[in-house]
């Protein structure tokens, strides 16, 4: 109990410490910077890790396999396809005030997703072979936006790469409602299952005796997590790394029971990119990092610690 | 409450149960044997609807098991797998509450009911302790915990014996024969048909004996028959000879292989 609230704590304190890091707030614009482009920054990293992180602990437990994540079910990549095709044919400026990039992106990322829950419930492959067919779709999907971006002139080309390497930057709390408002009902759905994915993760025949409808829990969940993931993707662009390492840092700081993990997942999740983001300003005067290189390069050499302390 | 109407089972074309009949009803005692192989733990697995009938009815509580909901599924009957895969770092305490999921209910009221069931499995102990790093035999008790903690009236049991010494084997036995007396059904499929005494103390001519041979129930019989010996010989193509020890009949392989 003592060690959750002093994780609770920690948390809070980073991401309250947040938006003051970076280029000193000074100056007649501090007002405008602090609330409308660094508050709206960590919120978004908030609802986006969180998100990823929630989703990358469940399809670890529904695929049950720990490499399992929204990067290797080819989530991320359908939503890079997606917006590539998007930016590299300069298709329009936006649909219903949504920028075109966001919308194809948030369809690829549903397209591929949904083609692989399909896969999965029509009950004919086994766990492994969905995953397998996941990372398949993943690389066809990644080969096709590499051809795209060859063909395409260099301008788009060069958007294209930034898009694909994940940002927070924006402006005002526009694109936070239109995430929160696919990201919130997905999440809710997730944790409500978290009983269901708690006997889950004790075996599929066994969660079967006991009593969850497996089929139903895993279509559901990929579903959820589908949506979740494309809403934030289509406006961070993919952002790699967090769904697959936070639930694994999460379960050596709290546990592998899913009533913890998934909860905490969540929480720290959002506080883990929103650091990531406070350092991807501050580490270089001047510049900014993408954050999902930040990501993965302060988020794999923790997890390879927290491994190595815990199993001498 | 758990019936076989003329079941065969197939997977990718291969036989696996054939022309199956089968009743069992609250209280029932019935232990399965067989060679390996023979479909002992496919009958299970069809019980639980985890495999479907190609032919025949399979009932659990008065319907047909393939279209209960899981919950109903979960309220009937409830199962000991062979083989445990506990890979992840939880509680002995947590997988037993977990065994709950059929109950709408607190988590407290979860914990209460979980810890109760990992007493009576004499399991109480590791309650806190993480089921991986556990021995199998305490796993074996862990998960005999779990079973009860989903309070079915009716028990699956696959090898309940697995992995464990001589001593927990028997006092297994004496806590299925426990739940047995309650009024508990019970399904076991076991190879150690000495080990049933330990369950039915004094009541051998209520268990059940059913022999399984490729697929199909060879016969049926009692635990306090004369003739299960010979019946057993055959079954196991293996001359058992038996023996009295302490006022109990037990059965011996008689042949040393040549």
């Amino acid at each position: 109990m003592r060690k959750d609230a002093a994780l609770a704590v920690a948390c809070l304190a980073l991401c309250l410490a947040a938006p003051f890091v970076g280029e000193p707030l000074s100056g007649e614009n501090a007002a405008f910077i602090l609330w409308q482009l660094r508050l709206p920054r960590v919120l978004m990293g908030l609802i986006a890790g969180g998100a990823l992180s929630l989703v990358g602990g469940t399809y670890q437990t529904i695929f049950a396999n720990p490499l399992a994540s929204e990067s290797t079910v080819g989530t991320l990549a359908g939503a890079t396809l997606g917006a590539v095709i998007a930016l590299v044919f300069g298709l329009g400026s936006g649909v219903a005030g949504v920028p075109t990039v966001a919308v194809f992106a948030f369809c690829g990322a549903l397209a591929v997703t949904l083609l692989l829950t399909a896969i999965a419930s029509s009950g004919r492959a086994s766990l492994h072979s969905v995953l397998l067919a996941g990372v398949a779709i993943s690389l066809m999907a990644s080969a096709l936006s590499t051809g795209l971006q060859y063909t395409a002139d260099l301008n788009s080309m060069f958007t294209a790469a930034r898009w694909s390497l994940g940002h927070l930057q924006q402006m005002g709390y526009g694109g936070i409602g239109m995430v929160l408002a696919f990201v919130f009902p997905a999440c809710t759905l997730l944790l409500w299952n978290t009983r269901a994915l708690e006997t889950l993760a004790g075996g599929e025949e066994r969660a079967h005796s006991q009593g969850v409808d497996v089929a139903t829990l895993r279509a559901t969940c990929l579903g959820a997590g589908a949506l979740a993931v494309a809403a934030c993707v289509a406006v961070c662009g993919p952002i790699a790394f967090v769904g697959l390492i936070v639930p694994h840092l999460t379960r050596l700081l709290v546990g592998a029971s899913r009533r913890r993990l998934l909860p905490w997942s969540l929480v720290l999740g959002g506080t883990f990119l929103v650091a990531c983001d406070a350092l991807a300003r501050a580490a270089w005067p001047g510049r900014e990092l993408p954050v999902g290189v930040v990501t993965a390069a302060l988020g794999a050499p923790a997890l390879v610690w927290l491994i190595s302390r815990r199993n001498p | 409450m758990l019936e076989f109407d003329r079941v065969s089972v197939r997977v990718r074309g291969v036989p696996l149960l054939r022309d199956v009949s089968l009743k069992l009803a609250p209280g029932d005692f019935v232990a399965l044997l067989g060679p390996n192989g023979a479909g002992k733990t496919t009958l299970i697995r069809t019980a639980l609807g985890l495999l479907p009938a190609a032919e025949g009815r399979v009932r659990l509580g008065g319907q047909d098991v393939r279209r209960l909901s899981g919950r109903q599924r979960a309220a009937q009957a409830a199962w000991l797998p062979q083989h445990h895969r506990f890979h992840e770092e939880v509680s002995a305490l947590d997988l037993a509450a977990a065994a709950r999921f059929r109950f709408i209910e607190t988590r407290q009221a979860s914990l209460d009911a979980a810890r109760a069931a990992l007493t009576r499995a004499g399991a109480a102990e590791f309650a806190a302790r993480l089921v991986s790093r556990l021995s199998g035999g305490e796993q074996q008790r862990v998960a005999f915990g779990c079973l009860l903690a989903q309070q079915a009236p009716l028990l699956l049991l696959d090898e309940p014996a697995n992995h464990l010494d001589p001593a927990q084997q028997v006092s297994l036995y004496r806590l299925i024969g426990d739940c047995w007396q309650q009024g508990l059904g019970v399904l076991c499929i076991t190879h150690d048909v000495n080990l049933l005494a330990h369950a039915a103390r004094g009541r051998e001519s209520s268990v059940r004996i059913l022999g399984v041979q490729c697929g199909s129930l060879a016969f049926e019989s009692r635990l306090d028959a004369p003739d299960l010996g010979p019946r057993l010989s055959e079954l196991f193509g293996l001359r058992l000879g038996e023996a009295r020890l302490e006022g109990r009949r037990v059965f011996l392989p008689a042949e040393v292989a040549p």
